[in-house]
This record gives structure tokens, sequence and C-alpha cells, in this order.
């Protein structure tokens, strides 16, 4: 193989698209989009940010001026807690507008996620939003086809290709230069735009702009690059195959409808369908019934109280909980809240298994269709998948039963057992618990929750050249 | 240096080309008569390297073209019915870049003097071929098959489409090149531009070569009567 043919038909390719005045206009309706693209998300996730910031600022102020109280009915008074949008979320989407960002946290109760732009919108959102990454996943690999269909079969359908294949350059080397003549226009045209426009928007919408923004910026731009070298391996390969510009055009438009919409609805349904989840009440009945199996600490015959009311007893070494050192009441309070919330957990993790299985047909479904791979892998870099939100929830569960067990400890310890509800404790035994700050996921496991992905796309690549390499051993494709 | 023996091509159980046995030598042009579907085009694809022989072999140069396809390349050069290169090139940049593909770094005055000995007018050196006439084109790529200095020279319908002038002055640039030792194949349906530039002529019919005439043996008139009985 010669390097200098492949060059020099990468160079023809790269120079007759730019001396057309089709691909420029079709790139400049993109870049006008993907510009919009990226200021409404930009503004909006910074405005997102900023009402957060003010509305936590607001609860937390809430909390500290609660007077003198009773430590349970601080436990009940509540606290909301809220997930900052990630710098990168101004990028892509993900799943951000279809989960929540908020969770209303009290003793006894797990709440679910609310607030997500879904559940305030007049449902339109339904039919999708313009982010940045929807332009460089969907709209380009569209551009790549209007500028390359013809690449290959135009060149039969004139008689130019049988010309070439009469010089020097094998067929080989004429669909490798046509490859990296495409892939380099699309590089050079979108992703130094993403590049920029990845730095800009982290540096503004980020507090601290570390190494890890910049390998994070870094990875999506790479990928991003291997993902249009894909699509234009595809688009070259048919282009190869079919015999006329038109049937190129024609099966390349059908293969978009396949790979960019018949494919990623039927995952999710494919997905839902082999595992099915329960719906909330559902979710929520099997969670109370187990928990009521498990002890009730309201019935005062409850064999699993009454096992911790003797054991408590003989642990004090007394006869009657109010001869007990600490106060009863809060000890049942807690070992409640225990059963409750490891039963909660166990659930949650079930239905967070069943949600991820169902996720793991799309992440599967990414070797047979590259869009789904860098869907994926795009929204998990950019903190806006699935594992980032389930990440908070857990957070915030975790933080819950801590932020209930401090207080029980204060109501165990600070309150007396006899005439318990007229009892006030400082509130500076709250005003010292510790705020609520969602830790995203690290970039080492994104990488790893988007591992699959990530093989998806390196064997598409792989994958792609063994097919140009294929087709052109083949003589049938020649003419 | 062009021979083809028993060279057969079956698509199924139809039969494009049967047992084709011909050659050609330096200096010589051989033209293929024959209606659409005789096996003219199927004889050049065979001879290019675009079909595999069902049967038989074609060789060039005493280089088999089925073994050998990378191989054969440099001896030949092929020139469509319409030579429709790169529109947004001129035709200089067209020919510096099949040139190139061939192997050749030919200077920009190098360039323009092979595209004057194919023909073309010095003014339409640097106009972008969208602007070229299919005569002016037909001459580039007389000029790309000059440029890669081709020992063989494969023609489908070159002539077709030409006026009569842009006809007769591709058929001077044929019968140059033949002077210079170029083996040229062209496949035509035209009696008269076959007669008057070929050394000999091949009737086809159905696949098979029905007869071999020389050209200087035959009128055209007699040719055309030759032709139309037989095909």
């Amino acid at each position: 193989m010669e390097l200098k043919f492949i060059r020099i038909i990468a160079k023809q390719e790269w120079n007759s698209i730019f001396r057309s005045k089709i691909p420029l206009a079709l790139y400049t309706v993109l870049l006008i989009v993907s510009l919009l693209a990226a200021f409404t998300g930009w503004q909006y996730v910074g405005k997102f940010n900023q009402q957060q910031a003010a509305a936590r600022e607001e609860v937390h102020e809430h909390w500290m001026k609660q007077p003198e109280r009773h430590p349970h009915r601080v436990a009940h008074y509540g606290y909301l807690v809220f997930r900052e949008k990630s710098p990168l979320s101004f990028f892509d989407f993900g799943l951000d507008s279809y989960v929540g960002n908020s969770v209303f946290l009290e003793a006894h109760r797990q709440n679910t996620v609310n607030m997500s732009e879904a559940g305030f919108s007049n449902g339109m959102l339904r039919f999708g939003e313009l982010s940045m990454a929807m332009v460089l996943q969907v709209l380009v690999p569209l551009f790549i086809i209007f500028i390359g269909f013809h690449t290959v079969s135009g060149l039969k359908q004139n008689g130019v290709l049988k010309i070439l294949l009469c010089q020097k350059a094998s067929y080989l080397e004429i669909l490798l230069g046509k490859t990296i003549g495409l892939t380099a226009v699309t590089w050079v045209l979108f992703l130094p735009l993403q590049l920029i426009g990845l730095l800009v928007g982290t540096a503004l919408l980020s507090d601290t702009v570390n190494s890890e923004s910049f390998i994070r910026v870094g990875l999506i731009v790479l990928l991003y690059g291997l993902y249009f070298l894909i699509v234009t391996i595809l688009v070259v390969a048919v282009s190869a195959m079919s015999r006329s510009a038109k049937t190129s055009l024609m099966v390349l438009v059908l293969l978009w409808i396949l790979l960019f919409i018949v494919v990623p609805k039927s995952a999710q349904t494919l997905g839902n369908s082999i595992f099915e989840a329960p719906d909330k009440i559902a979710f929520e009945h099997a969670i109370e019934m187990d928990v009521s199996k498990e002890g009730d600490s309201h019935n005062p015959d409850d064999p699993h109280f009454s096992q911790l009311k003797s054991s408590t007893l003989k642990k004090y070494g007394v006869d009657s909980i109010q001869a007990l050192p600490v106060n009863y009441g809060a000890l049942v309070m807690q070992e409640g809240e225990n059963i409750s919330s490891r039963i909660f957990n166990n659930h949650y993790d079930k239905l967070i298994g069943i949600y991820k299985s169902q996720n793991s047909v799309s992440s599967y479904l990414s070797f047979t269709d590259p869009y789904l791979a860098i869907r994926n892998i795009s929204m998990s870099l950019s903190g806006t998948d699935f594992d980032t939100f389930t990440e908070f929830q857990k957070q915030t569960e975790k933080y819950r039963f801590e932020k209930t067990k401090n207080l029980n400890e204060i109501h165990l310890t600070q309150i007396k057992y006899k005439n318990d509800g007229n009892q006030k404790v400082s509130a500076k035994n709250w005003q010292q618990q510790k705020e609520f700050s969602f830790q995203s996921l690290s970039l080492t496991d994104n990488l790893r929750n988007g591992m699959i992905n990530l093989a998806a796309l390196l064997i598409w690549v792989l994958a792609g050249f063994m097919v140009l390499n294929f087709i052109s051993s083949k003589r049938k494709y020649q003419l | 240096m062009l021979e083809a023996k028993n060279l057969t091509k079956k698509y199924g159980s139809y039969t494009a080309l049967n047992k084709l046995n011909l050659t050609i030598q330096e200096g010589e042009i051989f033209a293929l008569l024959g209606q659409n579907g005789a096996g003219k085009t199927t004889t050049i694809n065979l001879f290019l390297g675009f079909l595999e022989p069902t049967e038989g072999s074609a060789t060039i140069n005493g280089v088999s073209v089925a073994e050998y396809p990378q191989e054969i390349k440099k001896y030949l050069a092929y020139i469509p019915e319409t030579v429709m290169i790169y529109p947004n090139l001129t035709g200089i940049e067209n020919l510096q870049y099949f040139s190139s593909l061939a192997g050749f770094d030919y200077s920009k005055k190098e360039l323009a003097d092979l595209l004057s000995r194919a023909g073309l007018q010095s003014q339409a050196f640097e106009q972008r071929l969208s602007g070229y006439s299919k005569g002016m084109r037909q001459k580039v790529g007389i000029a790309i098959a000059i440029a890669k200095k081709a020992k063989v020279l494969l023609l489908d319908e070159p002539t077709s489409g030409l006026d009569p002038k842009a006809s007769n002055e591709f058929s001077e640039i044929l019968k140059k090149l033949a002077a210079q030792g170029t083996a040229i194949l062209m496949a035509t349906h035209d009696i008269f531009r076959a007669k008057e530039v070929a050394t000999r002529i091949g009737i086809m019919k159905e696949g098979n070569l029905q007869s071999v005439i020389n050209a200087g043996d035959i009128s055209a008139n007699e040719l055309e009567a030759l032709y139309l009985k037989t095909v």
C-alpha cells in the first residue's frame, strides 16, 4: 500500500468539497444551529445553577433559623437537597431534563427526586431538545452523507472510477483516501468548534477547572472524532457498493433512519419489555409490605420491637423503659429508620438493577449502531447519564439516613423519655450538621460504566476498515 | 501486446462473451463493432481486469490480467464514452491528479505540453472542466493516457456524441499514438470512424466475434453491408 496515493486522493477529496458551494452552505446552517444550541444550553445551565444555588441558600437559611425544638420535629421539618447540573451538561443534556434535580429529605420517608424539566413543561420536550451533542450526533452524520454519498458511486456512474483504477493506485488506496479526505473535512469543520465550545462553556460554568475537566473535554472530542470516522467509513462503504449515486443516497438515508430512529427507539422498548420494572405504586407498596413484615414500631405487640425492648432492658440492667438512661422512644425510631432505610435500599438497588439491565440492551445494541455508542458515552462523560442520577439518589438517601440518625442521637441522649414531647434542645445541635453536596461520579467511574460503548466504538472502527478492505477485493464493486 | 485466448464470460446461463481469440499488436488499432449487448464492453472490462473470465485468459504484454490485475495497470489506459472527470478542477489539475496517481510527477509545463499533444487548446488548460465540451474532455482523457505512457489503450465508444470535427481530431490523435507503438482496442458503433481509424475491424454478435477484416481491404460501404448482414 502506498501512502502517497492515499494522501493524493484524500487531498483531492478535500479540495473538491471545499470548492463546492453546497457543502459549505450545509455547514453554515449546521454551524449556526450548533452555536445556537451551545449558547442556549450554556445560558440555561448557568441560569439553572444560579437559581438552584439561591434556593439552596434559602433552604439552608430556613434550616439554620429554626428555634429551639424537639429533635424529632426537626427531623420532620425536613431538608431540600439539590443536584447541580454538571458543567458539561450544557453540551449534552442527556437525561437531565427527564430526571429530577431535588429531593425533600425527612425522617421515615424516602421521597423520590422531583423537579424535572419534563415535569414542568407542556410535554413538547418529548420530541427532543436541541443540544450541541444532538447536532453532532444526529445532524453531522447527515452532513457526511450529503457530502459523501456520491464519493465512489458518482465516479462509477460516469466511468471515472475505471480511469482511476487504471492508474497505479489500488481500489483500497482509493477507498482509504476518500475516507481520510472526508473525515479530515468533518474533523476540521466540527472538532475545533466542539473543543472551543466545550472549553469555554466548562470554564464559564464551573467553579474549578482542573485537569479532569480537560481530560473529559479531550476524551469527548476524541470520541466524537472516532464517531465521525465511523460514519464516514459507512458512507464510503455504501457508496462503493452502489452502482449509482442515487442508489447510494437512498440506501444511506434509509440507513440513517434505521440507525438514528428505529434502532434507538426499539432498544428502549426492547429493554423495557425484556426487563420489566415495577411502577411507582407497586415499588412503594412492596417496601411497605416488607417494612410491616420486619417490624412495626407503632405496634406495641410487634415481636421485633418487643425483642428490642427486652434486649435493651437487659443491656442496661433495668426493668422498665422509664428507668433507662437513654430515651427509649428515640431508640425505637432509629430502629424503625434502620429497618425502613435498609429495606428501601434493597428495593432501590433491585430497581436500579432492572433499569441498568434495560439500559444494557441499548449498550449492547451499540455494537450494531454507533449512534447508541456515542450517545451513551457522551452522556456519561457529560455527567447527564442514568448512573449520575442514581448516584444522586444514593447519596441523598445516605445523607437523609445520617441526618435522621444524628437527630435521633440527640433525641436519645438529650430528651428524657418522660414528658418527651414537651422538651426542646438548642438549635446549635442541627446547625452544626454538614450540608449536602452532590459528588459527581469520577471520570474513572464514567469510563467504567461506558466500557461497552467504548469497546463498540473501537470495534466499529476496526470493522469499518475491514469492510473497506473486503469491498476493495471484490471486482463487482469496481463496476 | 494484447491477447485473448478462448476468453469467455458467462452470467449464469447467459453468455456475454464466447471463446474470444484475438491478438492486437503494438501500433495496431483494433475496432470492435457490434450492437448493444454484443460483448464489446465485456471484452474491454475483461482486459481491464474488472471482470473475472469464466474461461480462457486475457493477457497484456504477456501478463495475465486475472492473475496480476495490479501489474497490468502500468501498461494500460482507459477512456470511457464520456470522460466525466472532476468538473471543479481545471484541465491541468485533472491531468496532474491522474498522472500523480499513475506515479508521475510532472511540472506544470510538462502537463501543458501533454494537453497540447492531446489536441487541447492552450486557453482551456486553466479552465474548469465544467465548462468543457465533450470533445475537450475526451482530449483530457487522451492526455491522461499519454501522461502515463500507456502501451495499451482501451476505448469504449470514445467518439459517441462527438461532432464530426471533434471526432476527426480524436481519430488523428489515435493514429499518432498507434504510430508511436500503442496498441489500441476500441469498441464502437461508428462504422465509418472504425473504417477510417482502425487497422483491423472485428464484428461481434451475441458474444461471438463473427468476423475480422483488415480495414485496408474493404470500403466503408462494403463494411457497412457486412456489418448489417452480420448483426
